[in-house]
């Protein structure tokens, strides 16, 4: 390569990361914020260099209930969607393998729901949950997060399930495989690309997920986005610091993920319809 | 015997496996049986049942009754009245049109951009620190909706928001992004855009990666012109992927909620009030649950189209398009 083609190649690359930075760049002003004092956060003229400060982070860690927060993101998100793994792997399997009549019906009805806007689901929902008393409740929550989490979990193991050729469940079959050994022993180890991708995404979306464990939650199953909006909407003059720092700490995760699995991020972002790699 | 259960398996419904196998063990005859698909099944039909049917049908129920929480009347047969209701109210039809424009503006202009961008980045898979670059890139999708909208109630703010600094560096005054009428809506159509912008250049590039390499080249070798090569080699291939994308942002900008709601709460008067927020204020505000559950099934049935015309397309690039 010669001098010109390189200059022009490094330029290139320089462009491309000058959008990345661009678009990064309202996240890293509140990480900033996080690390600046409170006077530095409403200055008139944005402050771009000081000397950061753990004053804000500290705070949030220290503040009432914030681990009980974190321990139910973390909790309802994990528990949710394992749930919803193991639901959706089997009736996967079951819509790959038997076909039974109906299963597009089912799949699309299911992948509608998921698409209405949630302020209309939670409407029914949280009139079903209070007349069964379910509000507020650890089970209910957890429950209603598998839900959550299926539409997505089945479309994108359906998918990967259909690419496993049925010469494998034969084959072990004939060599004496239980059903269950097929499933489990044979199948799933290949699926497992479609397992850790509709893992770390839905856990991403429940994550996030505030509205409905806004409706149908509590003080016993409060995560932190009901927190960090109850701290924006406190009316009066906000705590910047503090929601600053809050959400620093709570989009920590969903970045380390959407970095270290990167490859997935197409089929997670599409609910598992289309799959390949960027 | 072992032919029968390699048959058996591709058939529809029944499996029974082979006969001759050591009975006993509890799995066994449970996975012998002929209801074994159906306890694969069972566990997410419960779902089915009690989280989405259930809710349904109380929701297709309630629609049709005035059935108010802050009073203690029972619910009241109104028959098709909080239809009529809502087709003579102008406020829905008002955060209808509101919708329908943020999803035409918002995906109209992710789309472009993302389009631009994504060819951008095309040839990009060699680059120092792609991985890093690529997830700052694509970190605004997937933060909490919440912290996004608080985000930019920060850097909107009209005093000390850092906007509003350099927009009067440079027009010479300061403006209220979020509380002035006019610039209210447009700026949640721009958080919108920022937010989603790279999910479009996401799909941009999966669509180039799946026009054939072979094809490119000969298009290399033919020295077509840039543009002729994204018109005949490109979009052909590519045409589906992204179309895919149109959609799916379509149906989520119908969904925004989180974003706007912890923003602006639909304000300043209802200027950037969305559809989302308007069901969740009928319901969670006024708790007239009956009207609410109206307008939600009217919501719902708009998915479902949205949603089948998705997986139209989605089904006819399976078994008509030119690749896969």
């Amino acid at each position: 390569m010669n001098a010109t083609a390189r200059i022009r190649q490094g330029l290139y690359y320089a462009v491309l990361w000058g959008i990345a930075i661009v678009f990064f760049l309202p996240v890293l002003w509140v990480i900033l914020a996080a690390l600046k004092t409170k006077k530095q956060i409403i200055a008139k003229t944005p402050v771009w260099f000081f000397e950061p400060t753990l004053d804000n982070l500290q705070r949030v860690i220290e503040r009432e209930n914030f681990w009980k927060y974190l321990r139910m993101s973390v909790f309802l998100s994990l528990g949710g969607v394992m749930i919803a793994l193991v639901v959706s792997f089997l009736a996967a399997y079951c819509f790959s393998r038997y076909k039974p009549r109906g299963t597009n019906f089912l799949m699309f009805l299911l992948l509608s729901v998921r698409m209405v806007p949630a302020a209309a689901v939670v409407v029914p929902v949280y009139l079903m949950y209070a007349a069964f008393g379910w509000k507020d409740t650890f089970l209910g929550m957890v429950l209603f997060y598998a839900m959550f989490s299926i539409p997505f979990s089945l479309w994108i193991l359906k998918g990967f399930l259909d690419g496993v050729s049925l010469r494998y469940d034969e084959t072990a079959l004939v060599n004496g495989g239980s059903r269950l050994h097929i499933i489990f022993r044979v199948v799933l180890p290949q699926v497992k690309p479609g397992l850790v991708a509709a893992f770390i995404f839905n856990i991403i979306f429940v994550w996030n997920e505030f509205l409905f464990n806004y409706i149908i939650g509590g003080k016993s199953v409060t995560m932190v986005p009901v927190q960090l909006q109850a701290g924006v909407n406190s009316g009066g003059s906000a705590d910047w610091g503090y929601i600053a720092g809050l959400s620093t700490i709570y989009m920590i995760p969903p970045i380390l993920a959407i970095y270290a699995f990167q490859k997935y991020l197409l089929v997670g972002m599409t609910f598992g319809t289309v799959r390949g790699e960027v | 015997m072992a032919q029968v259960g390699t048959r058996r398996l591709e058939g529809v419904g029944g499996i029974a496996g082979a006969r001759s196998r050591p009975r006993g063990r509890p799995f066994r005859k449970l996975d012998d049986s002929r209801f074994f698909p159906l306890v694969l099944l069972l566990p997410i039909l419960i779902f089915f049942l009690i989280w989405n049917v259930v809710p349904l049908l109380w929701l297709v129920g309630l629609s049709f009754y005035r059935y108010d929480l802050t009073s203690p009347e029972p619910a009241r047969w109104l028959g098709l009245d909080n239809f009529t209701a809502i087709y003579n109210d102008a406020q829905v039809w008002g955060a209808l049109g509101r919708t329908l424009s943020f999803m035409f503006f918002s995906v109209g202009l992710q789309t472009v951009l993302g389009v631009v961008l994504g060819l951008l980045f095309w040839g990009s898979s060699r680059m120092p620190g792609r991985r890093l670059a690529l997830t700052l890139l694509f970190a605004p999708m997937l933060l909490p909706p919440i912290a996004i909208g608080s985000y930019w109630r920060l850097i909107y703010d009209p005093i000390f928001g850092v906007l509003n600094y350099y927009a009067r560096e440079i027009f010479g005054q300061r403006y209220d992004f979020l509380g002035s009428k006019d610039y209210a809506f447009p700026a949640a159509v721009a958080v919108d855009v920022w937010m989603w912008t790279p999910f479009m250049i996401l799909m941009t590039l999966a669509a180039l990666a799946s026009v054939p390499k072979a094809e490119l080249e000969a298009a290399e070798v033919d020295r077509l012109p840039w543009l002729k090569r994204l018109w005949y080699v490109v979009l052909p291939h590519g045409k589906f992927i992204l179309m895919l994308g149109i959609l799916l942002r379509t149906i989520d900008a119908f969904k925004t909620t989180d974003m706007i709601f912890v923003m602006t709460k639909g304000g300043p008067g209802v200027k950037t009030e969305l559809i989302g927020l308007t069901v969740w204020r009928r319901g969670f505000a006024s708790f007239s649950m009956g009207a609410a559950s109206a307008l939600a099934v009217i919501a719902l049935l708009i998915a479902i189209a949205f949603t089948s015309i998705y997986l139209y397309v989605l089904n006819y690039r399976e078994t008509r398009g030119q690749f896969r």
